[in-house]
């Protein structure tokens, strides 16, 4: 029921992205759309494209693992489209630019700094798929029982296989029904949650206790291997073996086995995680691991999810599909609206999950709290139905945002990297691409995903936002000042990034400031960008480059 | 429906480029009409001013709002309607407070457009 929950999905994606694709085919599909396309209409596939598998499972998760203050992301998430409302939406349109890489070359007049943006388009992508592709992986594991590799593989070949039958290709309507499937499967099955649940849950809920004893008996399935410390001689069953009493001390739980807690045993401690429930997982702020810098760690978040959105590259091209600079505007608007809509929801999801399921936590399991709520609330038919639903759900957002992020990357390399196109090497691009991509979410199941997805919007807006916002509104800028900034901010950003993740992340403030570090890698980047332009010259013509951007379409004589 | 030739997606932008690199000719550098390039010039001001202020208006919710979390903390043990209020603070109130934000930006970047 659930596989054909997920198969029916892709179907349904499939056949709406042929019968698109085949009524847009006339000329291109994107100028013939931008002569109709209401901006409502675009903003719903505005949001389908952006609404990820990270946003559908992995907030819930975060909540579940790192506490109330984990809904600063999805805040993030949506107030990126204001700041893309304020400073970009309709000075980008205008360009008529679809990737930054088109808009450094339009407003800067450099190959080479076109070439740098596409590299950077491959960091950002590369790093935005690997979090997807973990959380399909992981939920394909959970409802079809198999080891996560599988899940993953599987995952990969539905996404190639939808590439190579040429589905979903720019199609504005795939993409806004995307959204209205992803609403529904999410709203519909919160609503009946909260509903079905006891009153005393719902209580439960609200006030939260910190999780420390069992009190039923407790099934957790360690998908990979873990250290747990028992505080008291625990009675555990291990892969259904007969219970047996394990004295205090380190275990070594081994990957792929099950153990099972008798009701009334006290929680082992896992290292490096908060059991929920506890006051700090209760604060509304995020404070990851206890690190003690709450209000530092929520504002790096911040900031690198609000200025990161405005250099998505699936994201940008959509507002391409907007008539003028008016009506991408004006999309950018409803996008806020809509999303604002979408993340109400991510938190019932999460308390609930804290109540019903906090054991979770001890299997770092956390991301699937979404698909595992139904049938820990109904054990009968329409617990399945729900998790059939939710998968279902889930598997949307993974195939939406990982086919557009795929056609970008894949976009880049064979428009801005190499020379000459042709259709067949851009579909053989993006299939190596996602070979690619499937190779580094397998080992990737050991990485935190909050650090994976706000790492993507991290890079993002230490490189793309300052070169938006300073070439949209700043005509000193040059493409030597452009250049350095970006690099500079690539290296602050993803290479702190990269040291963290390869040689483990050190203790207290360096932690966050290497493992979030949009806090000081933005400002840096801005800072860099402004200072080699100020020591340079901008040609001649580039006041005029950036003036006509913010010149409205109707009112132009030339 | 009559067969049509296919056309590769391109923006006008990437067009222009490939058309550069392939016959290595340099495209003019983009100009403006002095009319336009005047008025341009008003609006690019009159935009940036109302940008700014909505971009003050976001950095108040999310620099703010986290901050008076921080500071008070007994806003954990008040409740509205059973749920503690700084939870309320997280998942509810900047969403009201992106969606009229949004809405007061559009009106005022179209107004300047007029």
């Amino acid at each position: 029921m659930i596989v054909a929950g997920i198969v029916l999905v892709v179907l349904a994606t499939l056949l709406i992205g042929a019968r698109g694709v085949a009524a847009m085919r006339s000329t291109s599909d994107f100028l013939v759309a931008s002569r109709r396309i209401s901006p409502a209409l675009n903003a719903a596939a505005v949001s389908g494209e952006y609404l990820s598998a990270a946003s559908f499972l992995g907030v819930a998760g975060l909540v579940v693992k790192d506490g109330i203050g984990a809904l600063w992301y999805p805040v993030g998430f949506t107030a990126g489209y204001l700041a893309m409302l304020a400073l970009v939406a309709a000075p980008m349109r205008r360009t008529g630019a679809l990737t930054v890489p088109d808009f450094a070359e339009a407003r800067l007049g450099s190959a080479g700094l076109r070439r740098l943006s596409a590299v950077v388009v491959l960091v950002i992508a590369t790093l935005y798929l690997v979090p997807q592709f973990k959380a399909a992986g992981q939920v394909l594991a959970v409802v079809a029982g198999t080891p996560y590799w599988v899940g993953v593989v599987v995952a990969g070949a539905a996404v190639s296989i939808t590439l190579a039958l040429g589905g979903m290709r720019a199609a504005t309507y795939v993409q806004a029904f995307q959204f209205g499937l992803k609403l529904l499967l999410f709203v519909v099955p919160a609503i009946w949650l909260v509903l079905s649940v006891s009153g005393e849950t719902r209580a439960a809920a609200l006030s939260p206790v910190e999780f420390t004893t069992f009190e039923r008996s407790t099934p957790v399935d360690f998908r990979l291997g873990t250290e747990l410390t028992l505080t008291e001689p625990t009675s555990v069953a291990v892969d259904d073996r007969a219970p047996e009493v394990l004295e205090p001390g380190r275990y070594v739980v081994e990957g792929g086995s099950r153990w099972v807690f008798a009701p009334g045993s006290d929680v082992p401690d896992v290292e490096g995680a908060v059991p929920p429930g506890g006051e700090g997982w209760s604060r509304p702020l995020l404070d990851p691991g206890g690190a003690g810098y709450p209000v530092l760690a929520t504002l790096s978040i911040l900031v690198a999810t609000v200025l990161g959105t405005m250099g998505l590259p699936h994201i940008l091209v959509r507002f391409h599909t907007s008539p003028d600079g008016r009506g991408a505007r004006r999309t950018a608007a409803i996008t806020v609206a809509l999303l604002s809509a979408f993340y109400l929801f991510p938190a019932v999801y999460g308390v609930l999950g804290a109540v019903l399921l906090p054991e979770l936590y001890l299997s770092g399991g956390t991301d699937t709290v979404v698909v595992s709520l139904p049938a820990r609330v109904d054990g009968g038919i329409t617990g399945t139905l729900f998790t059939a639903l939710l998968t279902a759900g889930a598997f949307a957002a993974f195939l939406a945002t990982s086919l557009g992020l795929l056609l970008a990357l894949s976009g880049a390399v064979s428009h801005d990297l190499l020379p000459g196109t042709t259709l067949r090497r851009l579909r053989l691009t993006s299939l190596g691409a996602a070979a690619l991509v499937v190779a580094l979410a397998l080992p990737a199941v050991h990485l935190d995903v909050g650090v994976l997805v706000t790492s993507a919007f991290a890079v993002a807006a230490s490189t793309f936002c300052p070169l938006l916002v300073l070439g949209i509104w700043w005509a000193g800028l040059t493409a030597r000042g452009a250049a350095v900034g970006m690099i500079v901010g690539l290296l602050a950003s993803a290479g702190v990034i990269g040291v963290d993740l390869t040689l483990g992340s050190p203790d207290g403030l360096a932690s966050i400031l290497l493992g979030q570090p949009a806090l000081w890698s933005v400002p840096l980047a801005f800072a860099t960008m402004v200072l080699v332009s100020l020591r340079g010259r901008p040609p001649a013509w580039a006041a005029a480059a950036m003036l006509r951007l913010h010149l409205d379409e109707t009112h132009r004589t030339t | 429906m009559t067969k049509q030739r296919r056309v590769a997606v391109t923006s006008p932008q990437t067009s222009l480029v490939i058309a550069r690199r392939r016959a290595g000719v340099r495209v003019d550098p983009p100009h403006l009409a002095p009319a336009d390039m005047d008025r341009a010039r008003r609006v690019h001001r009159e935009q940036l001013r109302r940008a700014l202020g909505a971009v003050a208006g976001l950095a108040g919710l999310i620099i703010g709002l986290p901050l008076a979390l921080f500071a008070f903390p007994a806003l954990d043990a008040v409740r509205l309607l059973g749920v503690p209020v700084s939870w309320l603070a997280v998942a509810v109130l900047p969403y009201a407070v992106l969606v009229l934000l949004a809405g007061w930006q559009l009106r005022r970047a179209e107004e300047a457009e007029e």
